[in-house]
């Protein structure tokens, strides 16, 4: 953090970085958990069809 | 619990088998949303200009497909080629509907048979045009990718550049014959070779989300390009059962190649997610990754990943409430439950459907 904040004053308090730094494994896990999953994210149990004219079948 | 790459690493240590899976089935619709929304919206308004080539899904409700109430899904499970659905449905005098993912086009094709529809869902701009045939394929993009080669799914794919070509010739042939469900969130790719091969297009939009919902994506959509919206049950598989019912408006919908899961036997490394699996959990945790389940019909194991066990889930809750009748001839897989007849694919098409076993 330090070496990012640069600047021309000084802070009242002592700020510390709190931000967990994340790891190698983290960012590649984070990687791989973005690649699962199906073709579509919706599924209803009821509603089956829809367009704006009717709400049939709902 | 929502599942992040921050909390994953506390979960290695929990290796009973499939619990870390059965955690992220929850996720799967969160996961899928973030990977999928985003471009299959994109897609959609990529593909205004071509809306014009073909007609709306709501055509096909005024088309009488195939005789009488029945309807056959052929999806592309491992189970297709172990169970030989084509020599069954070719040895058969079955006149009802087929209807057919696009991955399982090519095996159709093969063995003549051509689907009464073909439905494609999946926006990913590299892979589903495969199933097409991608006629600008080169080694370096099989090197970069081996999704395909890699997977229990249809053998002929395990060698892939004669697979593609394969598929390019009987499109060629076959393609004027086919009607396609074409999703608005086909890649361009996708398009491109149902419009080269002159296909008889039927657009239609996935459900994002809950039209009825403030800021609903599907409302915005289809008030962009006035298509319907079916509730596509998460995977295309899923899309062709909905579409025999709650389109084409079959009574009794028979579904085949719908596994949701792996032999056994299979190799973790066949798996679609494998290499996913590897990056978050490790070789020596894969266990914990993948749900194993008995199908007490068959008296057999199978196993699954979370994708697939979400698939399941959710598909089984929609049979509760479809208007048909849903019988599952895969003859093997994890899709079994309340609400669909676990039969074989013979008794289906011979008529026996009275021989329930639920």
């Amino acid at each position: 953090m330090t070496e990012l904040l640069k600047g021309n004053f000084s802070t009242k308090e002592t700020v510390e970085d709190t931000e967990t730094e994340t790891t190698l494994e983290q960012r590649f896990e984070k990687e791989a958990l973005k690649k699962l999953g199906g073709s579509i994210a919706f599924v209803s149990k009821q509603k089956v069809m829809w367009d704006d004219d009717d709400d049939k079948k709902d | 619990m929502t599942i992040t790459a921050e909390n994953l690493e506390n979960r290695h240590d929990s290796k009973t088998d499939g619990q870390l899976g059965m955690e992220l089935v929850a996720n799967m619709p969160e996961i899928t949303k973030a990977r999928i929304q985003n471009s299959g919206v994109e897609n959609a308004q990529n593909n205004l200009p071509h809306l014009n080539r073909g007609q709306s899904l709501k055509a096909l409700r005024d088309v009488s497909i195939a005789e009488g109430d029945s309807a056959l899904v052929v999806s592309a499970g491992p189970s297709i080629r172990r169970t030989n659905v084509a020599e069954k449905l070719l040895a058969s005098n079955y006149k009802g509907a087929i209807i057919a993912t696009e991955s399982s086009m090519l095996y159709c094709l093969r063995h003549g048979i051509v689907p009464d529809l073909v439905v494609t869902l999946d926006p990913h701009a590299t892979r589903i045009v495969r199933w097409f045939g991608d006629p600008n394929l080169t080694e370096a993009d099989l090197r970069a990718d081996d999704y395909f080669s890699r997977q229990d799914m249809d053998i002929s794919f395990s060698d892939e550049l004669r697979a593609n070509e394969q598929i390019i010739e009987l499109l060629e042939k076959y393609g004027k014959q086919i009607r396609i469900a074409l999703s608005s969130s086909s890649s361009k790719k996708v398009v491109q070779r149902a419009l080269e091969c002159d296909m008889d297009i039927y657009w239609w939009n996935p459900m994002y989300d809950d039209p009825g919902e403030k800021d609903s994506v599907t409302k915005q959509l289809y008030g962009m390009n006035k298509l319907p919206c079916v509730n596509a049950g998460g995977n295309v598989g899923s899309a062709c059962w909905m579409m025999s019912h709650a389109v084409l408006g079959k009574k009794h919908v028979a579904v085949t190649g719908m596994d949701f899961g792996y032999y056994a036997e299979t190799p973790y490394r066949n798996t679609q997610y494998y290499k996913e699996a590897l990056a978050l959990v490790g070789e020596e945790n894969l266990g914990s990754l993948y749900i194993r389940l008995f199908n007490p019909h068959l008296q057999q194991w199978f196993y699954t990943d979370p994708a697939y066990m979400w698939y399941r889930t959710s598909f089984l809750e929609m049979a509760a409430e479809a208007d048909c009748i849903t019988y599952n001839c895969t003859e093997g897989g994890t899709l079994f439950g309340d609400n669909i007849a676990f039969i074989t694919l013979e008794q289906f098409l011979t008529g026996q459907r009275t021989a329930i076993q639920q």
